[in-house]
């Protein structure tokens, strides 16, 4: 007994130094598992506190070319605004007897502010300055005026964070505009502004320069929004799909506005795949 | 007490630092420097070792919370502090027993502190990327950028050192 306490005493510190690295260990399984806790990550609200304050900083040197591609923006949508006026001028002319139905709203936008952004990890986060408080739940999808974001992850009361495209644990169902073939497009982890398309087969007619967008297989994106355009593709001889590079739409780098996606159908729609699975 | 007032200071403005101003750096989008091993490496020499790994720990944690990486840090931080004392009487030729100033640049001498933070600085680098890169394999990209944050980080804490020397 004695020999043993000895032994106890004298190990002490490479006991404590297995359990404080079984405890790391632990906290970095913890977190590759997919609902990890809100409290020990950037959306705990003191360090999201912390944060915002950090972007409020770095968001007055940028004002002038966000003014920019703001009032571009605005100048976009006013025209199509216009556009559309028109048209839906002339259609209630022509049919103002009949009954119409008015087309139901499918999505809601949520404008956040990115509070927290990495780009040089292999899996990044962002963490925005909008939680449940505002609507905002797990699994909702996020975009910028040029493209896709990624997809929310955990969301705390007033802040939430983001897997974006720059994370492989992210795998974004994407296709192409021209002939509308789809695959996923996963981020391998090298350069902020490529990721990798998968699941062409070699009789696809694939070009440099085609735009790639969301498919709308999922319910997280509606079909249609910017994703990239390819930038390269090889064929290696004993591979039947395509190795295809995909410039993204979306700098990461210079992120600072986001819109989140809420698809106002989205629990009818998940339940209604659920019970046709099992 | 002062030593303890000024570890203290010294964890608050590195942990501050890295998360504020370096983790923010990714020059040629591969290195961003982790000098927050400063503080593992400045302890003082008496400092017990069950109090190094947990000090290392919290540190580690700290970082981890910031930058979204729950535990690798801490994993990486906690080798590190363990490597240490090996380390010193292994490499410090200097080194008398029980003495208690903290290890640095004027103290140990250009020679034994570079044999002292190099390893002990790629031991956690390593750790580091490695952890972070377990489901990916890339391995000459991995090593490249490991490499280059190593040295970075390397030339910045020395020239902390250097600085502080003045």
């Amino acid at each position: 007994m004695k020999n043993l306490i000895n032994f106890l005493i004298k190990y002490s510190v490479v006991f404590l130094f297995i359990a404080l690295e079984l405890a790391s260990l632990a906290l970095i399984i913890e977190n590759r598992s997919y609902q990890r806790s809100v409290f020990l990550s950037s959306s705990n609200s003191f360090v999201s506190g912390l944060l915002q304050a950090v972007s409020s900083v770095e968001e007055f040197f940028s004002l002038a070319s966000i003014n920019r591609d703001l009032s571009q923006e605005n100048t976009q949508l006013r025209n199509r605004l216009s556009i559309l006026q028109t048209r839906l001028a002339s259609i209630e002319q022509e049919n103002y007897s009949s009954i119409t139905i008015p087309p139901e709203q499918e999505c809601l936008y949520i404008s956040a502010n990115v509070i927290g952004n990495t780009t040089n990890r292999v899996q990044n986060y962002i963490t925005l300055n909008k939680g449940w408080e505002e609507g905002v739940r797990p699994d909702m999808g996020v975009i910028n005026k040029d493209g896709v974001v990624g997809i929310v992850k955990t969301v705390s009361k007033h802040f939430a964070t983001v897997i974006p495209i720059l994370n492989p644990m992210l795998q974004l169902n994407v296709k192409f505009k021209r002939s509308n073939y789809s695959g996923p497009l996963v981020w391998k982890g090298e350069d902020y502004r490529y990721a990798n398309m998968g699941d062409i087969a070699r009789h696809v007619n694939v070009m440099k320069g085609d735009t790639i967008i969301t498919s709308g297989l999922t319910s997280v994106f509606p079909a249609g929004i910017m994703v990239g355009v390819v930038d390269d593709y090889r064929l290696d001889d004993s591979s039947p799909y395509f190795n295809i590079s995909v410039k993204l739409a979306v700098n990461f780098r210079t992120i600072s506005y986001v819109n989140i996606i809420r698809y106002l159908n989205y629990t009818e729609q998940k339940k209604l795949e659920d019970t046709a699975e099992e | 007490m002062p030593v303890i007032l000024q570890n203290i200071l010294r964890f608050v403005s590195l942990v501050l630092l890295q998360v504020l101003v370096l983790n923010n750096i990714h020059f040629l989008g591969y290195i961003c420097p982790y000098l927050y091993v400063l503080f593992i490496l400045s302890l003082p020499l008496g400092t017990p070792r069950w109090l190094e790994l947990i000090l290392a720990f919290v540190l580690g944690i700290s970082i981890d919370i910031f930058s979204n990486t729950m535990g690798l840090h801490a994993f990486a931080t906690v080798l590190m502090a363990f490597l240490r004392q090996p380390a010193i009487k292994l490499f410090v030729s200097l080194h008398e027993e029980g003495s208690n100033y903290s290890p640095s640049l004027r103290t140990f001498g250009i020679a034994d502190y570079l044999k002292y933070m190099l390893p002990l600085v790629l031991i956690h680098h390593a750790t580091l990327f490695g952890m972070e890169a377990f489901n990916w394999i890339d391995f000459s990209n991995l090593l490249l950028r490991m490499l280059l944050s190593w040295l970075v980080s390397v030339l910045l804490l020395l020239a902390i050192q250097v600085l502080k020397k003045e």
